[in-house]
């Protein structure tokens, strides 16, 4: 496998992962980013087409650092968004992991997820599904996310989608 | 009791008796619904488009006019057409993307072909089909839309003939849509990146929210708290907000009231300097001097009714919105911005745009939400009216105010206060517009039905 890393020990990355956002324990999820990651969850241009570049086009959400998200952390829990008051519950499910190693060392994995949603709210549920593409770097004796990039292949969006929603 | 009779029970419009009420069956009854369909937006101007979204020969986008699917294209002589997408065959969609090129558009069901006017250019084994003379003489085209037309660049249809023409219908609110398009030498765009979401509730909550100044500090009240975390932090790359230092800029809000149910709602900017338009201000002057460009640093919410607004304050946005039943709403959203923009410029609309319009924004969500709880509560049946539509009467003066004079704008109504006066009577225009129309729809229906009846007799 790619390199001092197992696809074990990659998996169990993204399942904890998901696993700590369904549990709502986003600072915990939160340490799993390096402070400048880019996270990145793109719109689609036309039907078979995303936006390629986040600076002349549209994304869902994009943050060049982990403070975006800190923020969308801290609205979540604040108790005065609307939104997510009550926040939804999730299961997220991720599958189809595959792992290469690039020549900087980092690994490029790529998976399919779902996230069921349980909108406490309107006591509906729906499902957002699509793929990630996460990029790894090693930080010490553990791994750490520089990249996230979500496709959300159904981007009908039934209310609203937050990070917890993907 | 009669329709026009419950119509006439759901709207109370008194001036004098300074009295403005909205029946909840306005937001959930099916009927109400079904006249809205047939009496607003299949029979009166509906916003489709851009015209810059179909700029070559053969671009075509796809899109609804109340419940009919339409097509807008562009013909080999640039020249725009709006259809109905539905085969005159079996009535089979001949588009079935969003946006496409194509030169002709074949029904995949038994081959009947159209050209990008509409036109139908081939109708498959004719020759050997048997029909007889009478079908010969029918047209066999794709039904035109009645009526159909564009001003700056924003592209409207009607499904109904005798309508005003389209300027006169856009009347004085024209202004606004002057001062979105005057951006750019060359017009506005929108930015890549299609984004539709869907909420369960009624559409008027998404036309009343437009012009609504009063729900600000108490939905979006986590964004303002984001802001003013972020002033707090060195964080380097979130977005810059002209939202920050709202609480303390004394800001003023103003509305106008247009004739046709439209309005528009304006104010200072707490945070001028975070606009994506800022460093273009002095350009802006040159070409369309100091109170024009001053206006165009104003937040600007401009609701066209029945379904489009341009939101012009954080980031500009373009809305479009379809009805899907009283309980169900698709919106439509897009980022637009001066063709030609710098990069750095489009990059700061485009991430303040994400921040706070995105359905995955830190404040459209929070607008759901409460659009989706309205609708819940509304369920109680038993309770009949809306409370607080009479908001800022007492501020609203009739004609133009001193800040349309500076503009020469000619609305009916005019209103200006602190941010905290929320006005409601901005929402006044499009329940008389809606109340008109529906009411001369059902009169229609009426002696359509009392002309048959006297024709069975």
């Amino acid at each position: 496998m790619s390199g001092a890393f197992s696809i074990d020990q990659v998996a169990d990355l993204l399942y904890r992962e998901a696993w700590l956002l369904d549990q709502q324990r986003w600072k915990e999820w939160l340490d799993l980013f390096a402070p400048d990651c880019r996270f990145w969850v793109p719109a689609w241009n036309q039907d078979h087409e995303l936006v390629d570049d986040p600076d002349t086009g549209l994304s869902f959400i994009y943050y060049e650092s982990r403070g975006g998200l800190e923020d969308r952390v801290w609205r979540a829990k604040s108790g005065t968004s609307v939104a997510s008051t009550p926040l939804p519950r999730t299961c997220h499910q991720v599958t189809n992991i595959r792992c290469e190693e690039e020549a900087s060392g980092r690994l490029r994995v790529r998976s399919a997820w779902n996230c069921h949603i349980f909108d406490l709210r309107a006591k509906e549920q729906h499902t957002f599904f699509g793929h990630y593409t996460h990029l790894l770097a090693a930080d010490g004796e553990k791994l750490r996310i520089a990249e996230k990039k979500i496709v959300l292949q159904n981007d009908l969006i039934t209310g609203f989608i937050d990070f917890y929603c993907v | 009791m009669d329709a026009l009779a419950r119509l006439r029970g759901l709207i109370i419009d008194d001036p004098q008796g300074k009295d403005f009420r909205v029946h909840r069956d306005v937001f959930r009854d099916p009927d109400v619904f079904d006249w809205e369909m047939r009496h607003i937006f299949e029979a009166t101007w509906v916003f489709l488009g851009l015209e810059s979204q179909v700029p070559s020969a053969h671009d075509y986008m796809t899109t609804f006019i109340g419940r009919h699917p339409v097509v807008v294209s562009r013909d080999d002589k640039g020249e725009l057409h709006c259809f109905i997408n539905s085969c005159r065959h079996r009535g089979a969609l001949v588009c079935h993307r969003a946006f496409g090129n194509r030169k002709y558009h074949v029904c995949q069901y038994h081959g009947w072909a159209y050209d990008s006017s509409g036109r139908n250019v081939h109708l498959k084994d004719r020759e050997q089909a048997g029909y007889p003379p009478s079908f010969d003489k029918e047209d066999h085209d794709l039904v035109k839309v009645r009526k159909f037309a564009g001003y700056r660049g924003f592209l409207f249809a009607s499904l109904a003939a005798d309508v005003p023409s389209l300027e006169e219908h856009l009347g004085e609110a024209r202004w606004f849509l002057d001062l979105i398009a005057d951006q750019g030498e060359e017009g506005v765009e929108c930015v890549p990146g299609r984004i539709v979401f869907r909420y369960r509730a009624n559409w008027k909550m998404q036309l009343e929210n437009a012009v609504d100044p009063y729900h600000f500090t108490s939905t979006h009240a986590s964004y303002i708290q984001v802001l003013e975390r972020r002033q707090k932090s060195a964080a380097a790359d979130v977005p810059t907000s002209i939202y920050t230092n709202i609480r303390n800029a004394g800001i003023r809000r103003g509305s106008f009231a247009f004739a046709r149910g439209h309005a528009a709602m304006w104010g200072d900017t707490p945070s001028p300097q975070a606009r994506a338009l800022f460093p273009s201000y002095e350009s802006l002057v040159a070409r369309h001097g100091e109170v024009r460009a001053r206006w165009m640093f104003h937040t600007r919410n401009l609701s066209l009714f029945p379904n489009m607004q341009i939101a012009e304050n954080a980031s500009l946005q373009l809305r479009v919105m379809r009805p899907l039943s009283a309980g169900a709403t698709e919106m439509a959203i897009w980022c637009i911005g001066p063709k030609g923009e710098a990069a750095e410029a489009r990059r700061q609309r485009i991430r303040q745009y994400e921040d706070f319009f995105n359905p995955s924004g830190l404040a459209t969500p929070d607008d759901v939400a409460n659009y989706e709880d309205c609708q819940s509560g509304l369920a109680a049946w038993s309770i009949a009216w809306q409370q607080g539509h009479v908001r800022g009467f007492e501020a609203s003066v009739a004609g133009a105010d001193r800040f349309a004079d500076e503009i020469g704008l000619q609305p009916e109504r005019s209103l200006i206060g602190p941010v905290e006066l929320g006005d409601e009577t901005a929402f006044h225009p499009a329940y008389r517009e809606w109340l008109r129309l529906i009411e001369a729809g059902l009169r229609e229906d009426e002696s359509r039905a009392h002309a048959a009846a006297r024709g069975a007799t």
